[in-house]
């Protein structure tokens, strides 16, 4: 097993390639997701803006 | 022959259904392959016989390496559709586009640096492949810079589209120069791989690497590409609907 | 327009080709420049002024400076070249001309493509001609130094019709200056390295044809696309 981590001296190259590759995966992923919950609080916005006049038109 | 497909492709409503419904079979089979590459490629595949276990660090380079080519030229080709068809969602994946790129081609770097540090002795040389991953970076930052620098969202696509048209052009001539740069300096360069004579346990999981990542884009691509035609879509009784469920 | 003697003077004139209408405003660009002769100077002052900064950050020695000659007058070249691009076409969309131009529904390719080869020959040419003389100060021997011409002006060349998209896409962005360095010179980096390899082998006194071929090949591609590109560019930024 540690000969496995050791990867023949390539240890210290070879693990943070590895790291720094998935860190983007994983950062992609996050900021996907996060600028889908952003476009669709401010659609949800949107359409609380756009329905606003309707009601006070009701209650005039 | 009927074009209702193709102007399915172009209503916002359409593509945003089929890209909730396609993520999870694009996001789940990348997940799988990747690992079992990871497996291939970490366990599986023997040491190479100059690089020894170094040569490993392949498996996440070229992945990186194939991602910022790639997720480029998806950007190119969707803004052609969109300058020619006018058709928004093409300027809507290519908008989605440009950080993925970005994100990958300074993974590439990186670990092209570090896979270079053990061959070369120095974390920097001026090896072609790596000169032009730091001439594509620029790229991308360019077409990220020119889209930020409108307020009007349809002049940023358009004019961002124009851009990365006209970069795919240029991209294959800067591979060449630099490569032909590289060649009459004699600069060291151990980065070269795909020859045909890599063995069959080494090569599967590299293939089964680009595979996973491909479709891994396609997954984040769908995710950002609904994000996009939320913020684009003005009016739609269908955005209550999407919102909603 | 020899055919202009059987037609009436007025509808000659009403209805001017787009060729026409290209040479003209080229004849118009050149004499603006040659009236206000800051456009002229500018970038040639720029450009010595970079190629003097070289030795005094590097070496007074010529045989080192022999060395790094080719890249410095490539990277003062680029540099100067791009900073008259700026307003290549941002006087006439500030004051309209584009925009009735856009308006009148001939093609703006060809008034785009005039507008460049005027940058060409009020920046890329001088700066071909005085580009000798830094070399001749950078330690390159007097015998190669009239073949540096060539290379400089056809990479000019290449560079004002490549600038002249990024122009063209940075009109409506205020302040462009550094936005249009950003998009064009990582596009030139082929020009920088035919460039530059051509001018070392003809200091060298070599046989610089096949990177002076390169280079060529380049700004043709350049010359075919680049105008069409650049009105579609107009385009966009006028709507």
């Amino acid at each position: 097993m540690t000969a496995f981590f050791r990867m023949g001296g390539y240890a210290q190259y070879l693990w943070p390639a590895y790291g720094i590759t998935f860190a983007v995966v994983i950062l992609n992923i996050v900021w996907a997701r996060r600028t889908l919950a952003r476009a669709r609080r401010e659609a949800r916005r949107r359409l609380a803006v756009r329905d606003e006049p309707v009601l006070h038109g009701e209650e005039v | 022959m009927t074009w209702t497909w193709f102007h399915r492709l172009g209503s916002p409503p359409h593509i945003y259904r089929l890209a909730t419904r396609l993520t999870p079979w694009f996001a789940w089979p990348a997940a799988l392959i990747i690992v079992a590459a990871l497996y291939g490629g970490l366990v599986l595949a023997p040491p190479d016989y100059q690089q020894g276990d170094g040569f490993r660090m392949v498996y996440v380079h070229a992945p990186c390496a194939w991602m910022s080519l790639m997720v480029y030229t998806t950007l190119a080709v969707a803004s052609a559709v969109g300058l020619i068809w006018r058709m928004k969602v093409a300027y809507a994946v290519a908008a989605s586009c440009a950080p993925i790129g970005a994100s990958f081609t300074a993974a590439a770097l990186m670990t092209g640096m570090l896979f270079g540090r053990p061959m070369w002795g120095t974390y920097w040389a001026w090896d072609p492949q790596l000169t032009f991953e730091l001439v594509l970076l620029f790229i991308y930052l360019g077409y990220m810079g020119l889209r930020s620098s409108f307020d009007d969202p349809q002049r940023a696509d358009r004019a961002s589209s124009m851009l990365a048209v006209v970069g795919f052009i240029d991209v294959p001539i800067i591979h060449f120069s630099t490569t032909w740069w590289n060649s009459l300096h004699q600069a060291p360069s151990v980065l070269r791989f795909g020859k045909p004579t890599i063995a069959l346990p080494m090569l599967i999981p590299l293939l089964m690497m680009l595979l996973g990542f491909t479709l891994y884009f396609v997954a984040i691509l769908l995710v950002r590409l609904r994000g996009e035609i939320l913020r684009r879509e003005r009016s739609a009784s269908w955005l209550r609907e999407a919102i909603v469920s | 327009m020899s055919g202009s003697a059987v037609l009436p003077a007025a509808e000659v004139r009403a209805v001017p080709s787009a060729f026409d209408v290209a040479v003209l405003a080229l004849a118009r660009d050149l004499r603006l420049a040659f009236r206000k002769r800051e456009q002229l100077i500018q970038p040639l002052a720029f450009f010595a002024i970079v190629t003097t900064l070289f030795p005094l950050a590097i070496t007074p020695r010529l045989a080192q400076l022999r060395e790094v000659a080719p890249g410095v007058l490539w990277v003062g070249a680029l540099l100067a070249s791009l900073l008259a691009l700026e307003f290549l076409f941002r006087d006439d969309a500030q004051d309209g001309t584009l925009e009735q131009y856009a308006l009148s529904g001939r093609s703006l390719t060809w008034l785009l493509f005039a507008k460049t080869a005027a940058h060409w020959l009020l920046t890329g040419v001088p700066l071909a001609l005085v580009a000798p003389l830094a070399a001749g100060a950078l330690g390159a021997p007097a015998a190669s130094l009239p073949s540096i011409i060539a290379p400089v002006a056809v990479g000019t060349l290449a560079l004002s019709l490549l600038g002249a998209i990024g122009a063209a896409l940075t009109l409506g962005v205020k302040r462009s200056g550094v936005l249009l360095s950003l998009i064009t010179l990582p596009l030139a980096v082929p020009i920088l390295i035919f460039g530059a390899r051509a001018t070392e082998l003809a200091i060298a006194g070599e046989s610089f044809v096949a990177p002076l071929e390169l280079l060529g090949a380049f700004a043709v591609l350049g010359l075919t696309l680049a105008p069409l590109a650049a009105a579609a560019a107009v385009r966009i930024s006028l709507e």
